[in-house]
């Protein structure tokens, strides 16, 4: 966190149009209005400088070590065996999209183009999308997460020639999860995967967003950049459940931006789970833009080593009756370090809120290290808000409990380590991920130190 | 019920009125020459000089803090008055000897300046603009080998001790407003409890800003000897101007091994009137250092007054078995904004803090807890437990809470609750049906959520901070 670590400004700036290097050689969109968005992005870039410890947003996330690797903009898929990818799939998923270095890989999704089903459910990349249902993404697309004062997110947009994209259409359920899989192959390469969710009037879907790295023989636990976007948008009595699951490379970095749109009496889940990356940073905006809606963001951290996992979330409550609940788990261990900021507003005239945040966080090891700033920011007087946060160890009577019923000491705090975990993994409503999340947090707790 | 409340929350500044009295003030603005001025006016020894030049030239190149979330037209340091002091024309032996027109204005204020009238013998220091006019029960006192007296006094009588301390907590350069305040101070209160002595009476400030477009840059310092122990009180008012004053102090706390102490604070400036015209810029820092094993600093705050306070008594906990404390209460109303809370610094083993916070908002106000719990990683066994609740009366004010949790040792434990909530209209009904009207009831809610609070104070403090608190929000039910 010292300020002699941090990038120059001038030097930042650089960075970000270095990362900008292979834009002009992505296909030009034939649509005027996307043209534009991204010009305006690339604008931005430009503009925009890295941000540094000096920034309050990014005080306790030194990403100085990402300005010190230089990435270059993946321009050709890797071709993947289906063999290799099928590890990934979700049983329960029956429509799923997968980008492979950011780019669409038809060979290994299974799309739903929408009109030829009666339901009319699309899960298609944008590219496919566009030409029958640019109206319905136009309004949306980029308009939900700014990119005005955020250098990620700007650069995300500057490379936004594909995404994938999932609308449902009016008072649709869809019974089965949608599975986003994006699968990191290449090193040294920046990826910029996109998503768009849009579920009209009174419609339900799980999406599950899944970001992996297929190593490849010829390179082991080498460093590539992640900067996503996603943008979720909920109508009116709509019913999304989101499901985020981080497990990319150890010496990896993950910027992610969500921004999720609530309509009135709209319900918005969300569980993201971070096990990956040297580096991750996860900005979730809920906004709450019609009365009465609700949203239960649940997280868990789970790093060690010199991992560092930073969640800032935002729930804005702007109009009334609204509800949200959130708890964060942080496990730390290793010398890694968890930050998590999150920030809950009311704004004026939001009477009726009702918002509760909770943060647990679990430090393992006399170096694991946590930041966290649950804030409030009230400007409406009936209103129900409170927030709670703590840091402490495992219970030493919990663990002598588990110790005079026959376990190890190491055995009892595994267990202990894991049900604390568990209780937020529990939460994903798809079976056969949460066991495989279970099993991975479960081996990754028993060789924490 | 809202016209009720309404009625209750504007209540007029009752210290708002000027005391006439001849002044001496120095030319407005600051730079090495007035600093030099104050400094040979109050006999300073060539030390103390360069500790004032050396933070005028750190303050020079520091910029104003931006980051809190209180809002002001540009303070212009050059329009302000360094040195304001009543004119006294010899040295005082006696109270009996003080500015009658003083007297009265301390009587008005309800401060016992007449020894045989101190309330419960209270020993006290009254501060009038930039110099200290009068220090009771100071012979008492020195019997124990307590010192207690004005800053200025303490630096010609006692220099080996002010030079040992002062700046020792609060470094000259530590931020913006501590540099300006090392570099200006003027007066302020000096206690020095010796080994082993426990204080025999309760040791109270009393601030008062007169003058119009003065600033007031007070110094305290209070050390505590190995197992000393004391409990010192501080109040302020100001007269109500359209003008801004800046009141920019410095307080330092030093408490050796098994040494105690409690700080308690009413502050009570001028808040502007109602259209957020006027009010003191309220811009302190205050800190204490642990820094002998189970020492042991409490700082408790009810804070009414000023348009803007900005200040975080905070406690460095060095020592080991160190305690600090901090409870808060802030009530803002019309335009006032507060941005206040604590920072609790965990550096030795098993220390512990405890931080109660309670914001209460009004009007247009905009009140905030900002916090730092920061557990080092010497810091084994360390404990904190912190509260923070907001009550908000009415629609067009704001609540806010930024703690900031840092924990870098894994034996720690780290608690943080916050909670909000309003007067409920089904509280209100059951007072109303039990036969309490709406403007007890409300005092009533008021002072139950201050509570945990105004436990802390001293009897006869506890006493004034409920008719403060009261008496700000009380009004006709009509």
């Amino acid at each position: 966190m010292s300020d002699a670590t941090a990038l120059t400004p001038a030097i930042a700036g650089r960075y970000l149009e270095s990362l900008l290097a292979g834009q002009p050689q992505r296909a030009a969109s034939p649509l005027a209005w996307l043209k534009a968005l991204r010009a305006e992005a690339v604008e931005r870039v430009g503009a925009l400088r890295l941000p540094t410890t000096r920034d309050e947003e990014w005080r306790f996330t030194d990403i100085s070590l990402l300005g010190k690797t230089s990435f270059a903009s993946a321009l050709s898929a890797t071709y993947l065996e289906a063999a290799d990818v099928a590890p990934f799939y979700i049983e329960e998923a029956t429509t799923r999209l997968v980008f492979v270095d950011g780019i669409y890989a038809p060979e290994l999704s299974s799309p739903n183009a929408g009109s030829g089903t009666h339901s009319g459910v699309v899960v298609s990349n944008l590219t496919s999308a566009m030409a029958a249902h640019a109206a319905a993404i136009k309004p949306h697309l980029g308009r939900h997460a700014p990119f005005t004062n955020d250098a990620f997110a700007a650069q995300n947009t500057a490379f936004l020639h594909d995404a994938a994209v999932v609308i449902v259409p009016r008072d649709v359920s869809v019974a089965a999860p949608v599975h986003l899989l994006f699968i990191a192959t290449q090193k040294e390469v920046v990826s910029t995967p996109r998503c768009l969710v849009l579920a009209e009037a009174g419609s339900a879907v799980t999406v599950i967003e899944d970001y992996v790295v297929l190593y490849q023989p010829r390179w082991q636990e080498e460093a590539h950049f992640t900067n996503a976007v996603t943008e979720v948008v909920l109508a009116d009595n709509a019913h999304v459940t989101h499901i985020r699951v981080q497990r990319e490379g150890s010496k990896a970095f993950h910027i992610a931006n969500c921004a999720v749109s609530l309509g009135r009496a709209s319900n918005y889940q969300s569980v993201s789970v971070a096990l990956g990356a040297r580096l991750s940073r996860y900005n979730l905006n809920v906004m709450h833009t019609a009365e009465g809606a609700t949203c239960a963001l649940d997280g868990l951290a789970l790093i060690s080593g010199r991992q560092l996992a930073d969640t800032h979330s935002c729930i804005d409550h702007a109009q009334p009756h609204g509800t949200s609940r959130q708890l964060h788990k942080c496990i730390v261990g290793g010398s890694a370090h968890a930050v998590f900021n999150g920030k809950v507003m009311v704004r004026e005239g939001a009477q009726r809120t009702d918002a509760r945040q909770s943060n647990r966080n679990l430090l393992l090891t006399a170096k694991a290290h946590i930041d966290t700033k649950p804030q409030l920011e009230i400007f409406a007087s009936d209103v129900k808000c409170t927030h709670g946060a703590t840091v402490g160890q495992l219970d030493s009577e919990e663990v002598f409990y588990l110790q005079s019923r026959g376990l190890t000491d190491a055995a009892a705090r595994n267990l202990l380590t894991y049900a604390f975990g568990a209780e937020i993994i529990d939460r994903i409503p798809i079976a056969s991920l949460k066991q495989q999340l279970e099993q991975t947090v479960l081996e990754q707790t028993a060789s924490l130190p | 019920m809202s016209a009720v409340l309404q009625n209750l929350v504007n209540q007029p500044y009752k210290h708002g009125f000027v005391t006439d009295i001849e002044s001496e003030v120095a030319p407005k603005g600051l730079n090495e020459d007035i600093i030099r001025m104050i400094s040979s006016k109050k006999k300073e020894p060539e030390w103390l000089l360069e500790f004032r030049l050396k933070s005028y030239q750190a303050w020079l190149k520091m910029t104003e803090p931006e980051w809190q979330n209180c809002h002001h037209p540009k303070i212009d340091y050059q329009a302000i008055s360094y040195y304001a002091a009543p004119k006294i024309k010899a040295k005082l032996n006696s109270i009996d000897e003080v500015d009658p027109e003083l007297l009265r204005t301390f009587e008005k204020l309800g401060v016992p300046l007449h020894e045989r009238m101190a309330l419960a013998g209270v020993a006290v220091d009254v501060i009038f603009d930039s110099v200290s006019v009068a220090t009771t029960y100071k012979h008492k006192l020195a019997e124990v080998g307590v010192i207690f007296c004005s800053m200025s006094e303490a630096v010609l009588e006692h220099p080996e001790l002010v030079q040992k301390y002062l700046g020792t907590v609060v470094p000259t350069g530590d931020n913006f407003y501590a540099a300006l305040n090392s570099a200006v101070f003027t007066d302020g209160s000096f206690c020095f409890i010796p080994k082993g002595v426990k204080c025999p009476m309760d040791l109270s400030t009393y601030f008062r800003i007169n003058t119009e477009e003065s600033g007031q840059f007070e110094r305290t310092l209070i050390i505590a000897e190995e197992g000393a122990s004391v409990s010192y009180l501080e109040g302020c008012t100001a007269p109500a101007f359209s003008t801004n004053q800046l009141h920019a102090a410095v307080v330092e706390l030093v408490a050796l091994d098994n040494a105690d102490i409690k700080y308690s604070t009413v502050q009570n400036w001028y808040a502007g009137d109602e259209n957020g015209v006027g009010g003191i810029y309220n811009f302190v820092t205050k800190r204490g250092l642990a820094k002998g094993v189970n020492a042991r600093i409490s700082w408790t705050q009810v804070e009414t007054g000023a348009a803007i306070t900005w200040k975080y008594p905070s406690v460095v906990l060095l020592g080991d078995n160190s305690v600090g404390e901090f409870y808060s209460v802030a009530v803002t109303n019309n335009y006032q904004q507060a941005d206040t809370g604590t920072k609790m610094i965990h550096i030795g083993k098993n220390t512990r803090s405890t931080i109660v916070s309670k914001g209460i908002s009004a009007g247009k106000s905009n009140n905030s807890y900002r916090g730092l719990v920061k557990i080092a990683a010497s810091a084994t066994g360390a404990r904190n437990y912190s509260q923070c609740d907001s009550m908000l009366i009415g629609e067009e004010c704001g609540a806010n809470t930024f703690p900031y949790i840092q924990v870098l040792n894994n034996s720690a434990q780290v608690e943080h609750e916050a909670s909000t909530s309003k007067i409920g209209e089904d509280q209100m009904f059951y007072f109303a049906q039990r036969g309490v009207d709406a403007e007890a009831a409300v005092s009533m809610i008021i002072n139950g959520f201050c509570k945990d609070v105004f436990q802390q104070l001293p009897l006869e403090f506890a006493v004034e901070a409920t008719n403060l608190l009261s008496f700000k929000l009380e009004g006709s039910v009509g």
